[in-house]
Order: C-alpha cells, then structure tokens, then sequence
C-alpha cells in the first residue's frame, strides 16, 4: 500500500502530467550483428505493440548518443531508420545521467505541448560493435584532453577516487563494496536474458583482478550491446487509451556540480542529494515512501554512496546498509533487482534505461519471482562522467498520484 | 570513434586560447594559477574569468608546488593501449597547499608508497618539445 502525497502539489510541475504506457527491451549482453540503430528499433518495436500502439501514434523521439554508431544526430538517424517524422526531437548527453532526463524532458515536453506521445529509444553495442579496448578508450575520452587524459585516467579512476575517499572517511569496506555485486548477481539470476547469472561471493570479487583500487573487476559494470525503448504520453491520452497499468512520472530533479573530477565540491556528497530532494518535493514523496529503486551502478561504490545521497540512509552508513541486507527483498530498498549495470548489462548511455525498464515492470506488477510486493512508488537515480551529472526520477501507479 | 592507431599513442593536452600560459609555464618548469584581483579566489585551471565572481582581473602566480593527496587511485588496468607499459601507476587527486586540487600522476617511488594526505612537491616532466606534465613526488 503506498503512502499519500505528503506536500501541496505544485499546480504547473509535470507530475502525474506524463505516463509510461509502452517497454520493450532488445536482447542485451552479447548481441553480435546488431547495430545500435536495429537494437533501438528492436526494443521501440516491443515497446509500441506493449503500448498497443503504432509508429504512426508517435510525435516525438529522445535518444542518446551511441558510441559504436557514427551519427552525430543519432535520434534523427534512428527516425529515419524506424520510418517516423517526429515533430519534436532530441539526442541528450549529459554522460550516464541521461536515461533520467530523458524521462524528466518528455514529461516536461508532453505538459508544455511540444509532443503528445513520445519514443524514448536508445542502443549501442560495446561489446561486439567495437574492441573492448576502444571501448575502453572511448569512455577516457570523455575526460579532459588537457587536465585529465594525459595522466591515464580511465572513467573508472575518478568513480575509485570517490569510492576511496568514502573508505577513507566512513570506512566503509572493499567487503561491503563487494555485497553490493554479491546482491545484485543475486538479482540477476531471476533476470530472464541477463547477461551475467552465475552466483558470486564476497570472496570472488575480491579475489578477482584489481582494476583500479580499491575496485576488482567484479567490483565494475560489464561491457554490453542493447537497447530499450519506452512509450509516453499524456495522462489524459493513457485514460483514452484504456491502458492497463499506466506508471506516472511523479517528479523529476537534475544536479551538475562540476565538469572535472578536481572540481568536485565533495568527494563524498554527490549532486544526488540535490536531484533527488527536487525530484522529492516535486513528488510530494520521500525517500522513506519509496519500495524500489534503480540506483545507477557503474561500479559497486557508486551505489552505496548513492543510497546514503537519496536518502534511504545516513551519510557514510552506506557500506553498514548494503552489508545488512537492506538494498535487497526483504530490506529497506531492493534496488536493481534486474542485476542493474553490474549483471544484467551495460551498454553505455543507455545502460540507466534498464534500470527504467526494471523500476515500471515492478509497479506494473509484472516481474514474477522478482516482484517487490505491492510496489507502488519507485526512484531511478542516473549518473555519469565522475559524478559530474546527476538525475532522479520518481514514478507510481496511478494509486499515487 | 577513434582509429587503433590513435588509441595506440598517449593523449597529448593541446594548449588553447585559455589555457596557453599554464602550459607555457608548466614548459618552464612553474605550476602558474590564477588570484582574481576582486575576489581573491585562486583556481586551477586557467581561464577568462573567475570562476567565483566572473571577474577577468586575473593574474598568474606560480605555486608552491607543495600539497597533499587528497585521494587517489593505483591504474593495474590501463584505460587503452597507450597506457599498459605504465602499470601500476597511482593517479592522485592532489590539493595544493594554494586551495586548488587537481589531477596528476605520482612518479619518483612505487605506486603502493602512496596514502592518504601524505605530502606530495611538483616535479615538470617534459613530453614533447613544447609540453611539460605537472607530476607530483614524495615531498
């Protein structure tokens, strides 16, 4: 049973204003043969028959950067390719952050009139869609030429920094960053098509290969193709269409505090803190409301510094919350309960859509043995390029609104 | 996307209109940062304006050069290519007793010598006929 709204609702924010009525998910983990653009349409064909709709029905298109694609513009490309004109259009970047502003700006779009049902879709394919050592190097690319790359920097450094600061501060544990993977394989192996099922111990990921310290390999998010795709609308047009279970976008709340990792305010207190307390308010829900949550986990320090910054647990309580059982069933936040980037994929910028995907099929009900009982109200939080970008989410069936 | 052959060769920063005077400096063997002449702010890396009050009375300084490590992270996995001869290496995030922190590299002792707030003193490594990297050694 959820909870009610705490706070006056603001009349012109987009909550309860947009609703999910359409998923679909391409094949994910290796995939050879796909492009991202035949990923994306494989995923947006899912999600338009959920939606019981046709390309026809849609107006707008969102769609994310892919790495393994050489188009610049890849929401035009994917329009053209899936045979739509859309009349509103974008391709967002703002790293891993932005599978949560995509839902953020349909529902601000669909309130404002720009589009009335629109396609979130994106792909890419860095697994067998290019060598994993140009993977590799295409996330380093993303950081400074000048004040950053020429030191070696991968992606994964300036997430350790973080992580190794919160130790050093908090001192959390590499065993309780472990629990975090541990928890979420667990997850996975009850995720039809995850790419990674096979059970693992504290003592695995410890014993396996450092990467970067304090994170081992299986402290790091794999190395994926898929896609997904999802169908929004108006609440009205969801009421007109007799959907079954529409899922509302009930707030939404963006942060970016710094570009270079030096310029981080904190390395222990995220923007995360600020996106979630907007997409809070804008909600009238809390942290405590919550029943299930896609926490954005590029690596298994991100999460637990992520559930102290959302609020379902004291600053540097986190390693202590995560080793207690409390981000699985039964705890306070069973969080990625598809595996998340850990297990289930994670296949660049459109990785965080998974976690969407998973978040809608619980509050719709439909995740069997996975299901969260009677989950009404649930957070995605995305983040990317060291913190940098920050995003969160809140959405709820329709009791919630 | 970039070819095999450049993800081969280390990233070599290209000075811009910004920041030309750091690496002119850097090649001279001083870490320069700029004090706002409004302020007083002291930031790292260098621009047009004040990052606290918007202020382009800038002026360069050089700095001590000392700091310590605020955190920092042992590479055993290069990010490419260019970078697996080098493993392990400790990438520092080091705040320079000026306030700014900044990203660099430790050299001069092994990687697993480096802890948390040790002290640290710039060394100017040359790379190339123009570039030197700001690189930080035991103090």
């Amino acid at each position: 049973m959820a909870a009610s709204p705490a706070a006056p609702r603001h009349r012109n924010t987009l909550r309860g204003q947009a609703a999910i009525i359409g998923i679909g998910l391409s094949p994910v983990g290796k995939v050879p043969g796909q492009s991202p653009l035949a990923l994306t349409a494989t995923a947006a064909q899912y999600a338009l028959a959920d939606a019981g709709l046709t390309k026809a029905d849609i107006d707008g298109v969102l769609s994310s950067h892919a790495m393994a694609s050489p188009f610049h513009r890849f929401s035009v490309a994917f329009s053209e390719y899936f045979g739509l004109q859309p009349t509103f259009s974008n391709t967002l970047q703002v790293s891993g952050a932005t599978a949560a502003t995509m839902f953020n700006i349909a529902a601000a779009a669909i309130h404002g009139g720009l589009a009335e049902t629109i396609l979130i879709a994106a792909g890419d394919s860095l697994l067998t869609g290019m060598t994993p050592e140009l993977a590799l190097r295409s996330l380093t690319e993303s950081r400074d030429q000048q004040y950053e790359m020429p030191f070696g920097i991968p992606v994964a450094n300036t997430f350790a920094m973080t992580a190794h600061r919160h130790m050093r501060e908090f001192g959390t544990t590499p065993e309780q960053l472990a629990q975090v993977a541990v928890s979420q394989r667990h997850h996975a192996s009850r995720m039809p098509g995850a790419q990674q099922t096979s059970p693992i111990t504290v003592d695995d990921v410890l014993a396996s290969k450092m990467v970067t310290t304090p994170y081992h390999k299986l402290d790091c998010s794999l190395i994926s193709d898929g896609g997904a795709a999802f169908v929004l609308t108006s609440a009205e047009r969801a009421k007109a269409l007799g959907v079954r279970k529409p899922i509302y976008i009930l707030g939404g709340g963006e942060c970016y505090t710094h570009e270079h990792i030096f310029l981080m305010p904190s390395l222990t207190v995220t923007g995360a803190v600020e996106s979630s307390r907007r997409a809070y308010a804008m909600a009238g829900y809390w942290a405590k409301d919550m029943q299930v949550a896609g926490v954005y986990d590029c690596f298994t320090g991100t999460v637990i510094m992520m559930l102290e910054d959302l609020g379902f647990c004291p600053k540097g309580e986190g390693g202590r919350f995560v080793a207690d059982g409390q981000m699985t069933y039964g705890g306070q936040i069973p969080s990625n309960t598809h595996g998340g980037l850990l297990s289930f994929a994670h296949s660049g910028i459109p990785g965080s859509l998974f976690h969407f995907h998973e978040v809608v099929a619980q509050l719709r009900g439909d995740c069997g043995e996975r299901q969260v009982a009677g989950a009404e109200l649930g957070l995605v939080h995305s983040l990317g390029a060291g913190f940098a970008t920050n995003a969160t989410t809140i959405l709820g069936t329709e009791n919630t609104l | 996307m970039i070819t095999v052959e450049e993800a081969r060769r280390k990233p070599e920063p290209s000075p811009d209109a910004d920041s030309a005077a750091l690496w002119k400096g850097l090649r001279e063997g001083r870490l320069l940062l700029q004090h706002c002449g409004r302020c007083g702010h002291v930031q790292y890396y260098q621009q047009a304006f004040c990052r606290n009050c918007g202020s382009a009375e800038l002026t360069h300084r050089a700095a001590s050069g000392q700091g310590t490590v605020h955190s920092f992270s042992v590479v055993h996995r290069a990010p490419g290519p260019a970078f697996k001869d080098d493993v392990p290496y400790a990438v520092l995030l080091v705040e320079l007793d000026e306030g700014p922190r900044m990203i660099s590299t430790y050299t001069g002792g092994p990687a697993d010598e480096v802890t948390f707030d040790m002290r640290v003193a710039l060394i100017c490594e040359p790379i190339s006929d123009t570039i030197s990297l700001p690189r930080f050694r035991k103090a």
